[in-house]
């Protein structure tokens, strides 16, 4: 009952800022980038809001119980992203007057074929990234209300689909902006309020993990996925039933939705592919990423899918087309970096607290729930309750928002992109995207989503981010050499996340390079864009359409600052170029 | 009324405007002021040289720190109010970059008011 009272509040006031957005909508670029009049500050907060996703609300805390201290490195490499996106990408992708990813692409290559085979990147990256936050939205309602999990999905997919529809990126911009401030808050209080109300002894605990072996009282665990556990000695468990189970020494399979009661004093087992949890492998600063021994290779691979896959995610490539000229964009990259440090100061408290008061979860393998289980263990009363309910409700915040920039990103992929068409078309994209996205995600139930995240990521580094640097900071690049970086990169990540999910069970550093692509596919898609382009010829106009991207507006934004030694007649020719330019890209936009 | 259809009101040459297939396919480049390109081409080269140096930096705050922590092992010992060292080293990312951005932005903003 407290979960609807919190959750309905946030799903509200979604839906009254997207009515809200309404009013003023005209043309596509309305619609797709809010007609680029958001302030940087604004922006941030909505880039913030977008990109803190439920795998960062949820997902940071949840990795940490599971992979261990190390996995405070995916946060790292989610802020850093911003950073290079600051140096790199902003001013010049907002100055190439692009709508969306495939536009600017064919604003710098003129290729038509790359630029369809940039918007089905988008459409890729966005499906895998969006699936998952559906299917957090169903599983979280399901572990706190007893609601079915497709309940929780489909009103995800209806309250987006409608605040987008209706009001289209300015709405988006307001609902990320607010929520962004509701998730800090809802973060950072619960974890100051757990941090006072644990004991000295708890947090004690906390801060010197041990070895996690032995049940210290009776402890039911319940399955929610099947997991591979690794028996030490022969452990006599109960069903829920009433039954007695042995669980034989060595390797037993445990199915979903089972639920065991190791008795006090049991040995615990070991999850495959998980370090022990609170082991020295556990507690290292070190990402050892499938327990497979490789600690700096797997931080290393972590790091450069996040910091490179952030610069390349489309929908947040398309909120730096929402502001006002190069400089806000740079202005929302730098504010951004601020934003989501501060935020992700918190989630290691979640994990540490975590680990000492829900270990069971590190067994059932519900490890993103480890956050909203908290207050309840701390305090059991009306007041866990109550944060309980307040986290879910930020919980539901964050998928929420981050849906709105990817369902966005993806109808403009398809209804600007690849199929172009008016500001209606763009309203039942959006709706039929998102009924196609609720649908698949009924059917990835079972999949780890960490995995499709991963891969979301990865294939954004691997083709958007040398796709960008290459295409804004060299002038050689052609579409040829494009087109080949962008196969081979997809090509090279898929491979590795489809022998993860459905191959055989690959061992050590191969089985990282598996499951986390990025050192092997983000070199070689660089090395193939160089390569093939250096074989061909870039067309004549290649540089100046490069120069075009580093030339701010400043004579535009300060009319009365012209450039000294500049003769009126030179201001009226270069004004009548730009003019025309801006009525050309005007045409292609409005209708 | 009902049944009355409902036309959008618009002048003639947004209708035509309307009416007519937007232009898909190749355009050409749009040819740069020979003065802007001056400086647009100073500016890149400017932006280039900047860019590389905090990038250069913030690789080696990334790739540098897991390095420096898996070599130095006694840092899980040492303790600051409780909490082990090498778990605080993976929070030191935040202020830094924090600042690496605001020195950009500020460098990066000066070329262009130049």
């Amino acid at each position: 009952m407290f979960t609807v009272i919190a959750v309905a509040p946030v799903v509200l006031v979604t839906l009254l800022i997207g009515l809200r957005g309404v009013a003023a909508m005209r043309t596509t670029s309305d619609f797709l980038v809010a007609s680029r009049g958001v302030s940087p500050l604004l922006n941030s907060a909505a880039v913030s809001g977008e990109y803190l996703s439920a795998a960062s609300f949820l997902g940071v805390a949840g990795l940490m119980v599971k992979d261990g201290v190390g996995a405070l490195w995916y946060p790292v490499g989610f802020a850093a992203g911003y950073l290079v996106m600051l140096v790199l990408v902003a001013a010049p992708m907002r100055r190439s007057g692009a709508v969306t990813v495939p536009d600017f692409v064919e604003a710098r290559l003129a290729s038509p074929a790359l630029r369809r085979l940039a918007a089905i990147v988008v459409l890729m990256i966005c499906a895998l990234y969006l699936v998952p936050q559906f299917r957090t939205a169903g599983l979280v309602l399901m572990a706190i209300s007893d609601t079915p999990y497709w309940v929780g999905v489909v009103i995800a997919g209806a309250s987006v689909s409608a605040t987008l529809a209706l009001g289209g990126m300015r709405a988006a911009t307001y609902v990320q902006a607010f929520q962004f401030v509701l998730k800090l808050v809802l973060f950072i209080v619960p974890a100051l309020w757990l941090v006072l109300q644990t004991s000295a002894a708890t947090q004690d605990e906390a801060l010197r993990p041990v070895g996690f072996t032995e049940f210290a009282t009776d402890t039911p665990v319940s399955f929610e996925n099947d997991v591979v556990l690794r028996i030490p000695t022969a452990t006599t468990v109960q069903t829920d039933d009433g039954q007695q189970r042995v669980l034989p020494a060595g390797t037993v399979q445990v199915a979903e939705d089972e639920t065991l009661h190791f008795p006090q004093g049991a040995q615990v087992p070991r999850v495959q592919g998980l370090p022990e949890l609170g082991g020295s492998d556990w507690s290292g600063p070190l990402l050892n990423l499938r327990d497979a021994g490789y600690p700096m290779l797997g931080t290393i691979a972590v790091l450069l899918a996040t910091v490179l896959g952030t610069m390349g995610l489309p929908h947040v490539l398309m909120r730096f087309h929402t502001s006002s000229d190069g400089r806000a964009a740079r202005r929302t990259a730098a504010f951004t970096v601020v934003l989501l440090g501060l935020f992700y100061l918190f989630p290691a408290i979640y994990g540490a607290l975590g680990r000492v008061l829900v270990p069971e979860l590190y067994l059932s393998g519900m490890t993103d729930s480890v956050v909203v289980a908290l207050p309840a263990r701390v305090d059991p009363s009306w007041v866990g309750t109550m944060f309980t309910a307040l986290l879910t409700a930020g919980a539901f915040a964050a998928f929420l928002a981050t849906s709105l920039g990817l369902l966005l990103a993806l109808s403009g992929a398809i209804s600007h992109d690849l199929v172009p068409g008016g500001l209606r078309q763009l309203r039942i994209t959006v709706v039929l995207a998102a009924v196609v996205v609720v649908l698949l995600a009924f059917a990835a139930r079972q999949l780890d989503a960490g995995i499709l995240v991963t891969w979301g990521f990865t294939v954004a580094a691997a083709t958007f981010c040398p796709l960008l640097v290459l295409g804004i900071w060299w002038s050689r690049l052609t579409a040829t050499g494009a087109i080949w970086g962008v196969l081979v990169g997809l090509g090279v990540t898929s491979t590795g996340i489809l022998i993860t999910l459905f191959g055989p069970a690959v061992a050590g550093w191969l089985g990282i390079l598996a499951a986390q692509p990025a050192p092997l596919a983000v070199p070689l898609a660089f090395l193939t864009m160089v390569l093939v382009s250096l074989r061909g010829r870039p067309p004549s106009w290649a540089m100046t359409a490069m120069l075009r991207l580093h030339l701010d507006e400043r004579h535009d934004a300060r009319p009365g600052r012209s450039l000294p030694g500049r003769s009126r007649t030179d201001r009226s020719t270069w004004l009548t170029r730009r003019w025309s330019t801006a009525r050309r890209k005007g045409r292609r936009l409005v209708r | 009324m009902a049944g009355a259809k409902r036309v959008t009101v618009m002048s003639p040459s947004t209708r035509l405007a309307h009416a007519r297939r937007r232009v898909r396919g190749r355009w050409r480049v749009p040819r740069l002021d020979p003065a802007d390109a001056e400086r647009a081409l100073a500016l890149y080269r400017a932006q280039r040289a900047r860019g590389v140096a905090a990038l250069v930096l913030l690789a080696a705050l990334l790739f540098g720190l897991p390095v420096l922590l898996s070599g130095w092992a006694t840092l899980e010992q040492w303790r600051l109010v409780g909490i082990p060292m090498s778990w605080l080293a993976l929070l030191v990312p935040y202020p830094v970059m924090m600042l690496l951005a605001a020195w950009q932005l500020r460098r990066a903003e000066r070329i262009e008011d130049s």
